[in-house]
């Protein structure tokens, strides 16, 4: 286990080079940034957001003629699991007042809110409450707590970092509550890093302006998952939580208010009607699609199931052509490959360099930009380590780390990393890592405003599954703020909303036909079955003698 | 019927797979090994982890899978090896599978949890006490801390809890992904993470100082002091926009927090 | 010789007085005493298990985290945990079996054959530290103050483990002449507080805990000393319970032996610690002048 002999060698030149570059970064010196002009030039040409291939219009539905990655494209011109006239929505199996559509940061956050409010909840969760990516989260949350920081320059670093394509009102709705959203965590008793003073340890990351990155070790993510999972639990009065159930259609009412969804059992196959006054999608990202086959970051139900309900119902997206690549990817070994590297590791010091040792990029532009300056030096320049699997690598050279903030920071800083490695011969505070960009984030989704609302009466999103908050391009730190802020945003408007009085008319699910009829008008033919619920990693061998699954399909069409 | 490769078969040379997404492939060079799921025999290849594994054997996991990346503690796994009477723990998204293991998952583990109100607990362990009695069943065995797929010490953070140190118990459980496989194991029937999540957050709200300047930051928002500010950022037109984000003055790398103001800055 | 000290839960929680005096107490004398940096409880916890063998896993546990760090002894405050490691170190060296059995259970851990000697620490002071030591260090004599000297069962009993050869006990009373009180020495000083059956029969605890308190009055003492954090919650915490059912009608003042020395060593109420003992405690130290 560990390096290869070889890659040892190779090691042996980023260990050459290091005390010069160890020298400059004492004196602050850093690898010059990008301009601008400079970002736009290696963005186009290398970053897999602007290749063309492998897209192509959207034939259907809202956002019909709007050009979007094949998997994207074909998961939103899709048929229902359910046929809607075999759907009797008279006697609801569940009612409530807001039913909640994922259980994880964002879902969790705006139950808590909702139920702070006084009405009842339903939260709904395709697998456990808190399977999410809100869990995976490693480096930290954004939030201007500092005495050299705020909302200000966290707009600005934001919309700067989306090359100013975001929505507006979302960035200084972010930016406003962010401070807010860490007080309640604190009061919460979430574990904050802190120094002993109570002062929150407060860092730079890819594009800040100032230190904004507060974190909870390399587990930010999953601390505030069990805090806010935990919290959830001791409000079962108000709370119900439905695991393993997630929904795969809205209900509408007559007057096109969202009037709940139909919710199914995954393990009895059950289908469930739940009638809700409001209702809150927070289902999550799309990293299990595999755009473009890339390996990908995100939990296991990333399959994008709230953008396909609530597409179908006739809400449009914002920037949902738009996918995150992590440049920091792991490369080896290969158990770990497509796993995160935190940008935690960038943010304490470590340069990234070539083959030879070198550096060629600023270790802490943008995302986008960062990923397509590792595929630039992989492709064009020729300078990355190819892997004993065969893939390219670039060094993060994680070593520095102790040496610039003193023995054990790796250890105390990246505790989980530092395991994760070790389990496989890899001591990261020693060697460094190889790394490469994944597939990361969406970018785009459910088009919302800074209350959360969408074109839908009673229809609320927040977190992953929503779009425009990051332009095309997120910074990190600000997913994790995201689901906070907005999820209790969504939590807090969908109360309102119910307590202000509503009236639900007969359900139907007219807007279901009217899809699918859609779907038969474009002339799409043979339109998978949406939402997927969880991908299919089963080989070809096995599948081909899935027979009774291959028989279902040529019936089906 | 068994479809595994026999050493007498000769093998297929396979042209270069490349792999795409999550899905396992047999990598070029490597070759499958037996392992035993829930006792029956699979041939997998040997480098995968144990979920990736299974998922070649075509598996296809509904419980038993979650951030495949070693945080969720959905994927606890318990395992055997040939020859040896000890019972191992690992999580299946991060072990590596070894030549004829006998292996099983266990995804979910029913514990005790104690409801309670946080803002009315102090930081008190006689409250964990009261609302843990069980946990003075512990009668240090160990077995916790050897099931623990993370290394957590977690005989350490009981130990800590009952000498009423809930800060240190805090520490000690903070890498705790609350899988369940201490609490299967504890021949005292303790919830050994629900109570240290308990103590985590007791900890972390009450025992460890207050951000100062976080609560003073909260208050000027609240005043409403960024309000205007975040309004015309909202109308700017993106040539300001561009400008102003090309102006902003970095904050030095190595300045400690709470050290390093600019002057004259309108915009703190 | 290299010594670790074992405090155990209670001192950590309810018997701070216990431990916060003994500590400073040994500072001041100039001893180097180390906590055990790991450490878990002795495991004198009520059955799990039909088997006993398992309740000798926790304190052998400690006893291998006291041989890893190099020390040849271990030193114990509170007679339970003293009586529960010095028992199962007992057996660990003297039966193989047993011995072989949770060396093997514990397989996680160095085995262990009784390499560390367990003690209490009026052994501890008595031989290691010496009552010449004390005495010479004793700022606030405690002249005149008539201390009953309370043993209770864990320190003197099994035979094999007492501190002290059973009827030739004399180790409290050099203690307290050696801090100048006047031990007092009564018919009921090895008899049991009522233990655990405080939990399930308290009738019966107070039974015993009056017979003690009564036995140590007609004796002439003014107050009582002991070293068990489950003999003070019977005699002192519980002693309105216990004088009202015996209808005793005078109360009696109870300290851990360690606050005692602390005062005399002349150390403050950060050391002694009298704010966690009872009222009439203080009052008595501070009729007699004593800095409390």
């Amino acid at each position: 286990m560990g390096y290869t002999p070889e890659m040892k060698e190779l090691i042996k030149r980023v260990e050459a080079t290091r005390p010069a570059r160890m020298e400059k970064a004492r004196r602050g010196e850093n690898f010059p940034a990008l301009s601008l002009e400079e970002r736009a030039v290696v963005l186009e040409k290398f970053h897999p957001d602007y290749q063309k291939e492998g897209r192509r219009p959207i034939r259907t539905g809202p956002d019909k003629g709007l050009v979007l990655p094949e998997e994207i494209a074909s998961m939103l011109e899709s048929r229902s699991m359910l046929r809607p006239e075999n759907v009797d929505l008279s006697n609801p199996d569940f009612e409530t007042d807001v039913l909640i559509v994922g259980g994880g940061g964002a879902g969790t956050s705006a139950a808590l809110l909702a139920a702070d409010a006084g009405v009842r909840v339903i939260m709904t969760t395709k697998l456990r409450h808190g399977d999410a990516n809100t869990m995976m989260a490693e480096g930290g949350i954004q939030a201007a707590v500092q005495e050299s920081d705020s909302p200000y320059y966290h707009y600005m670093d934001t919309i700067g970092g989306g090359h100013f394509t975001n929505q507006s009102d979302l960035v200084a709705a972010l930016a406003h509550d962010a401070p807010l959203s860490i007080a309640w965590l604190e009061s919460l008793g979430m574990m904050f890093n802190k120094f002993p003073d109570g002062r929150l340890i407060s860092r730079h990351f890819g594009g800040s302006s100032r230190k904004r990155m507060n974190s909870a070790g390399d587990m930010t993510g999953a601390e505030i998952m069990r805090v806010l999972r935990d919290e959830a639990r001791n409000r079962g009065d108000q709370i119900t939580i439905l695991e393993f159930c997630p929904a795969v259609e809205l209900i509408l009412d007559e007057d096109g208010k969202c009037a709940g969804a139909i919710l199914y059992n995954m393990e009895t196959r059950e289908f469930f009607i739940a009638k809700a006054k409001a209702t809150i999608i927070a289902t999550g990202g799309n990293g299990r699609l595999h755009i473009k086959g890339f390996a990908c970051t995100n939990h296991y139900g990333a399959t994008m199931d709230g953008v396909v309900m609530c597409y179908r119902a006739g809400v449009g997206s914002t920037c949902l052509f738009s996918t995150q690549y992590h440049p920091t990817g792991v490369a080896y070994p290969e158990q770990n490959v497509g796993l995160l590297i935190t940008e935690k590791v960038r943010g304490l010091g470590a340069h990234v360099l070539n083959i030879d040792g070198e550096q060629f990029c600023f270790p802490l532009e943008p995302r986008d930009v960062e990923s397509a300056e590792l595929i630039k030096e992989a492709l064009e320049v020729g300078k990355a380590v190819i892997t004993p699997t065969g893939r390219y690598g670039l060094w993060l050279d994680s070593p520095m780390i102790d040496l610039l903030h003193g023995e054990g920071t790796v250890r105390r800083e990246l505790p989980a990393k530092f395991i994760q490695f070790e389990r496989h011969g890899i001591d990261i505070s020693k060697e460094p890592m190889l790394v490469y960009p994944t597939l990361h984030y969406q970018n785009g989704g459910i088009a919302i405003n800074a209350d959360c609302e969408t074109t839908i009466p009673g229809l609320y999103s927040a977190g992953e599954c929503t779009g425009g908050l990051h332009g095309e391009n997120r910074l990190m730190g600000n997913s994790l703020q995201d689901v906070i802020t907005f999820g209790r945003r969504s939590g807090a408007a969908a109360a309102r909303y119910v307590n202000g009085g509503v009236e639900l008319k007969k359900l139907t699910l007219d807007h279901v036909v009217k899809y699918e009829k859609e779907l038969v008008e474009a002339g799409v033919e043979n339109p998978m079955v949406a939402p997927i619920l969880l991908p299919d990693y089963s080989t070809d061998e096995v599948a081909s003698r899935r027979l009774l699954e291959i028989q279902g399909k040529l019936e089906a069409e | 019927m068994s479809h595994h490769h026999d050493s007498k078969e000769p093998k297929q040379k396979k042209k270069v797979q490349v792999a795409t997404g999550d899905r396992a492939i047999l990598p070029e060079g490597a070759t499958t090994i037996p392992v035993y799921i829930m006792g029956k025999r699979y041939e997998v290849p040997e480098t995968l982890t144990i979920m990736k594994a299974m998922e070649y054997a075509g598996f296809k996991f509904l419980r038993g899978a979650g951030c495949r990346g070693g945080i969720c503690g959905a994927c606890p796994t318990v395992y055997r090896k040939p020859g040896d009477y000890k019972l191992h723990f690992g999580l299946a998204c991060q072990t590596v599978v070894e030549p004829d293991m006998y292996l099983a998952q266990i995804p979910f583990y029913p514990a005790n949890r104690a409801a309670y109100k946080i803002e009315d607990l102090e930081p008190n362990p006689e409250i964990i006490f009261s609302l843990y009695p069980e946990l003075f069943r512990c009668v240090a065995c160990n077995n916790c801390t050897k099931a623990c797929p993370m290394g957590v010490d977690v005989l350490g953070y009981i130990s800590a809890l009952k000498q009423g140190d809930i800060a240190r118990a805090a520490e000690i459980s903070f890498d705790c992904i609350q899988c369940g496989m201490c609490a299967s194991r504890c021949m005292g029937e303790l919830p050994q993470y629900h109570i240290a999540q308990l103590a985590r957050r007791m900890y972390g709200r009450a025992i460890m100082p207050r951000a100062r300047h976080l609560a003073k930051r909260v208050e000027e928002i609240e005043s409403g002091k960024y309000d205007e500010m975040l309004k015309s950022l909202q109308t700017m037109s993106h040539g300001e926009l561009e400008k102003r984000y090309k102006e902003r003055e970095r904050e030095p790398d190595m300045a400690p927090n709470g050290t390093w103001l600019p002057a004259n800055d309108p915009y703190l | 010789m290299k010594v670790s000290y074992y405090p155990g839960c209670t001192l950590k929680t309810k018997a701070k007085n216990l431990e916060d005096a003994a500590v400073a107490s040994m500072a001041a004398l100039g001893v180097d005493f180390e906590e055990l940096t790991r450490w878990n409880c002795c495991g004198a916890v009520h059955s799990l298990a039909d088997d006993d063998l398992i309740h000798q896993v926790a304190p052998v546990r400690d006893l291998v985290r006291a041989m890893e760090q190099g020390s040849d002894k271990v030193v114990t405050l509170c007679s339970m945990c003293y009586n529960t490691l010095a028992r199962a170190n007992l057996l660990m060296r003297q039966d193989e079996v047993k011995r072989k059995t949770i060396n093997d259970f514990m397989n996680e851990e160095k085995d262990y054959h009784g390499e560390v000697e367990v003690l209490h620490f009026l052994n501890f002071l008595r031989d290691q530290v010496g009552w010449d030591t004390v005495r010479n260090a004793v700022k606030v004599p405690l002249n005149g103050l008539k201390v009953a000297m309370y043993y209770g069962c864990t320190l003197m009993r099994p035979r094999n483990v007492a501190i002290e050869p059973i009827g030739d006990t004399r180790i409290m009373g050099e203690f307290l002449e050696a801090i100048g009180a006047a031990p007092v020495d009564f018919p009921e000083a090895t008899t049991c507080c009522g233990s655990y059956q405080i939990l399930a029969n308290p009738e019966a605890a107070h039974d015993v805990s009056g017979r003690i308190l009564e036995s140590a009055i007609r004796a002439g003492a003014e107050a009582m000393v002991l070293s068990c954090p489950l003999c003070e919650f019977n005699l002192s915490k519980k002693q309105p319970e216990v004088l009202k059912k015996n209808k005793i009608s005078r109360e009696v003042p109870v300290y851990y032996f360690t606050q005692l020395l602390a005062m005399a060593l002349g150390l403050g109420q950060e050391a002694c610690r009298f704010d966690l003992n009872s009222e009439c405690s203080v009052e008595l130290l501070k009729n007699k002048n004593f800095p409390v």
